[in-house]
């Protein structure tokens, strides 16, 4: 079966100079439908991967190698397949629940943008579809928190209203990064499953990015690890944590071992 | 951090280049009674040298009493940016003395001189000096620096009385004062250097604004007088024969748009430099 | 927000009565008489001055002055005008609509063209569009409003006869010209000054657009916009505009002290009769009641702009979202 997403020797370099790369060279596929979870310790490039995937790298990053999606190598692609691509068939969930949506826009719109801005002409279906959605993602009354602005949202309800907007439009393949880190273990349990739900239903794949093992543990079926800028482990998962080969793997999930068994 | 502000500004290219203007215009005033050619208030020929174009003999032309308006605007400059600067520096030392009287004493001084910043600040600076001049007659450069300084301080002391206020709670200040330093010793050692940069900002700014303030009512007849010649002046004395006499619009216009324009240039180097080094602290 | 207005209202009422009280005071030390300035030369007898005087109280001591003045100012009295033979509300029900309509117009023209230009630096934010433009909204900042207009009157005014160079509306009997006309000749004599004083608002609004869009550009919720596949002037447009007016509008309104006075030179320049002209004239002929009113409504006028300036501001964009 041909992969989803393949990535070839992708770099990550800064353009001003400084010496080391913030991605040396990264290699990996995700076949349709999987569960793959990247995990490391912060700075080892984690987010600038994500980031370079679905072509949002801050101005100051460049990327080179190869990034094939369904088949297209969307490193080279113009501006505007790029932009077709977002949020139609490769969606991201962001980290900061709160600064990632616009103070001043209600979540309902922002979410419904999702779809206007691919070619959703009839404004208030996107809106019916997005309160939908947002329904579906576990936030309660949602037609009348679609009214709301960010600051009138719990954090796990912004988180939930980012993954809505995200999965609006049955993407092939979501990149979740640290989708979990803001907010509370029993909300957390409520996000993954609902991300394994869309997956059962669409068929979607997952990159899921965490610094948490135990996240990443309970969901993926295989697990990358990251360490400065470069891939160090690629294996299934319970592979990772029963029998790492790398020191590192092994530094990383000895340090969770011993905090104790997690719910 | 203050030291490291001026250092990151010296290394900025159109602070440099804003900073070259403003130095080539002062030294050009400064030494306008060695270099310019003519004497800027004879008027020698006022019947065959009038309103000449540029040439050789004058650069930048006659004015319409024959005088070359290249001294003109070389002895003006003396004038006009000696005001500025002179009402800058006054502006900068009272917005300072104010601005820091107010937090370091706090209290009823502090909502006095809050409340009257707040209630001239929005007045026309424009009115209470035309006002000024007009009631009291002309004035001579030594008090239109007074005057222009002394309705200048205003953004200056509400600067430096945001960052003092703010920085007197620090708790480096607290350690300070708990081993028996008075609040003035450490605002005059520590914390008036450490606002230096934003309150070079507001200078740059009033220099910016005091320039065509001055421009403005020499302009009108209010500012500084003949035959003592300033920027304003030399536009006035050319006033009825500016569409035929070009030459007397051009250069005293492009003098004053250029300092203005280096001084808010030089400002927005500094707020940036100051950002830049809070952002790296 | 009703806590905004009420302090707003007693800053002006306070900064009105300072003015005032100051204004006055200052005239006392004035050198020079009131009425000689427009009696002088005239076979006007001593005694007829000296009635005049008494009869509008300049020969009460200064207190007494004060307090009859003020008392009849809060009964809408204003005084009467010697220089214009008029009486002050008379002189200033003319002047003030005519500033209005300048500064209104110049004001609504030059932030709408500043906030479009700022959006323009913004798209091509680093290039060479943005460099140029930006060189020229620093000339436009640089360059004070008065030598802008004596340009504008000089070459598009008298040399190339585009527009009038002076005054409200064209000689000649324009009472008897059919409405529209009479607008349309009005609109371009309004023409010069207000394109004037509108450059100066649109370089300054520019400049601050642009800094504050550059600023909002950086921020999260933009890279949530663009992951949505939206081009980069939706972006502009519907997520960084509106985070990004807020701050404008507030420095808008810490700017108009300043207009105010640019407006009074331009009044002066292109001789429009509004209350930058009518302060001048009454300034140089020493007609004191006009001054004292003019300065205190002039100052009003500017108070009242900056309070309306951050009320929009506060509703454009509330405090409380953008900090939370």
């Amino acid at each position: 079966m041909t992969p989803l997403l393949s990535v070839t020797d992708l770099r990550i370099d800064i353009t001003h100079g400084a010496a080391r790369a913030v991605l040396a060279g990264v290699s990996f596929d995700v076949a349709p439908g999987d569960t793959v979870g990247i995990v490391g310790a912060s700075g080892g490039g984690k987010t600038s991967l994500a980031l370079a995937l679905i072509g949002l790298l801050p101005p100051g990053l460049r990327a080179s190698g190869r990034v094939a999606f369904e088949g297209r190598d969307v490193l080279s692609l113009d501006d505007r397949a790029r932009r077709d691509l977002r949020g139609r068939r490769l969606s991201m969930v962001f980290q900061e629940p709160f600064t990632a949506l616009n103070p001043r826009q209600r979540v309902g719109a922002q979410v419904a943008e999702m779809a206007t801005a691919h070619g959703q002409r009839d404004a208030r279906r996107a809106l019916r579809d997005a309160v939908t959605m947002l329904g579906r993602v576990g936030l309660a009354e949602p037609d009348e928190r679609a009214r709301r602005l960010p600051h009138q949202l719990s954090g796990g309800e912004r988180q939930r209203v980012l993954l809505a907007m995200a999965l609006l439009l049955e993407p092939a393949l979501l990149i979740a990064d640290e989708p979990t880190s803001a907010l509370d273990v029993t909300v957390q349990g409520q996000v993954l499953e609902l991300l394994r739900e869309q997956q059962r239903e669409i068929g979607m794949a997952l990159l899921l990015v965490s610094h948490d093992l135990g996240v990443v543990a309970g969901t993926c079926r295989r697990t990358l690890v990251m360490h400065e800028g470069r891939i160090v482990e690629d294996a299934p998962t319970r592979q990772v944590f029963t029998a790492p080969r790398h020191p590192l793997t092994t530094a990383l999930v000895g340090a969770v071992s011993r905090i104790g068994a997690r719910a | 951090m203050a030291a490291r502000t001026w250092r990151r500004l010296l290394d900025d290219r159109p602070a440099r280049a804003a900073a070259a203007v403003l130095a080539c215009a002062s030294l050009a005033a400064l030494l306008a009674p060695w270099i310019s050619g003519y004497d800027p208030t004879l008027q020698p020929d006022p019947v065959t040298l009038r309103l000449v174009p540029p040439s050789w003999q004058h650069l930048m032309g006659t004015d319409p009493y024959s005088r070359d308006v290249l001294s003109r605007l070389l002895h003006g400059a003396r004038v006009s940016l000696g005001v500025a600067a002179g009402s800058m520096l006054l502006a900068a030392t009272l917005g300072t003395a104010l601005g820091a009287l107010a937090a370091v004493v706090g209290g009823w001084v502090d909502s006095f001189v809050s409340g009257l910043v707040d209630v001239l600040i929005a007045v026309p600076r424009l009115l209470i000096v035309v006002a000024l001049v007009a009631t009291f007659g002309a004035l001579s450069p030594w008090w239109l620096v007074v005057l222009l300084g002394g309705t200048g301080w205003l953004t200056t002391a509400r600067i430096v009385r945001a960052e003092l206020r703010d920085n007197l709670q620090r708790e480096y200040v607290l350690a300070a004062r708990a081993l028996g330093a008075t609040k003035w010793r450490i605002t005059w050692q520590h914390l008036l250097p450490a606002v230096a940069p934003q309150v070079a900002v507001a200078a740059a700014l009033a220099l910016a604004a005091v320039v065509p303030l001055e421009a403005a009512l020499s302009f009108v007849g209010l500012g500084v007088q003949p035959p003592l010649p300033s920027w304003g002046n030399i536009l006035l004395d050319g006033a009825d024969y500016l569409t035929s006499a070009w030459w007397l619009v051009v250069f005293p216009v492009t003098a004053i748009t250029c300092t203005v324009g280096a001084a808010l240039v030089l400002a927005d180097r500094l707020r940036a430099a100051i950002a830049g080094e809070e952002q790296a602290s | 927000m009703t806590r905004l207005i009420l302090t707003r209202l007693l800053q002006a009422a306070a900064v009105c009565a300072v003015v005032a009280t100051s204004v006055f005071v200052l005239l006392q030390y004035a050198p020079g008489d009131p009425f000689a300035a427009s009696l002088d030369g005239t076979d006007v007898p001593p005694s007829v001055r000296a009635e005049w005087r008494a009869r509008y109280g300049f020969d009460l001591p200064p207190v007494e002055r004060f307090t009859r003045w003020a008392g009849a100012l809060t009964q809408g009295q204003l005084g009467y005008a010697p220089s214009q033979h008029r009486a002050v509300s008379a002189v200033l029900a003319d002047a003030i609509p005519r500033t209005l309509l300048l500064v209104g117009v110049a004001l609504a023209l030059g932030f709408a063209l500043g906030v479009l230009i700022g959006l323009l630096q913004a798209r091509h934010r680093g290039r060479w569009p943005d460099r140029a433009i930006g060189a020229l909204t620093l000339g436009g900042v640089a360059m004070p409003e008065f030598l802008l207009g004596l340009l504008a009157m000089t070459w598009l005014g008298a040399r190339w006869r585009l527009f009038p160079v002076a005054g409200l509306v064209s000689e000649g009997d324009v009472a008897a010209w059919p409405m529209w006309e009479r607008a349309l000749d009005h609109l371009w004599h309004l023409a010069l000054p207000a394109g004037v004083l509108a450059i100066s608002v649109a370089a300054r609004v520019a400049r601050h657009q642009r800094a504050a869009l550059l600023g909002v550009l950086s921020e999260d919720f933009i890279r949530t916009a663009r992951s949505k596949g939206l081009g980069e002037w939706a972006v502009l447009w519907r997520h960084a505009l509106p985070n990004a007016i807020g701050p404008v509008l507030a420095l808008l309104g810490l700017a108009l002290p300043s207009l105010v006075g640019g407006a009074v030179l331009i009044e002066k320049i292109f001789g429009w009769p509004g209350m930058g002209l009518t302060l001048f004239d009454a300034l140089l002929a020493r007609d004191y009641p006009l001054i004292l009113a003019a300065t205190l409504l002039a100052t009003l006028m500017a108070v009242v702009a900056r309070t309306l300036t951050d009320i929009v501001a506060e509703l454009v964009a509330p405090r409380r979202v953008r900090t939370s």
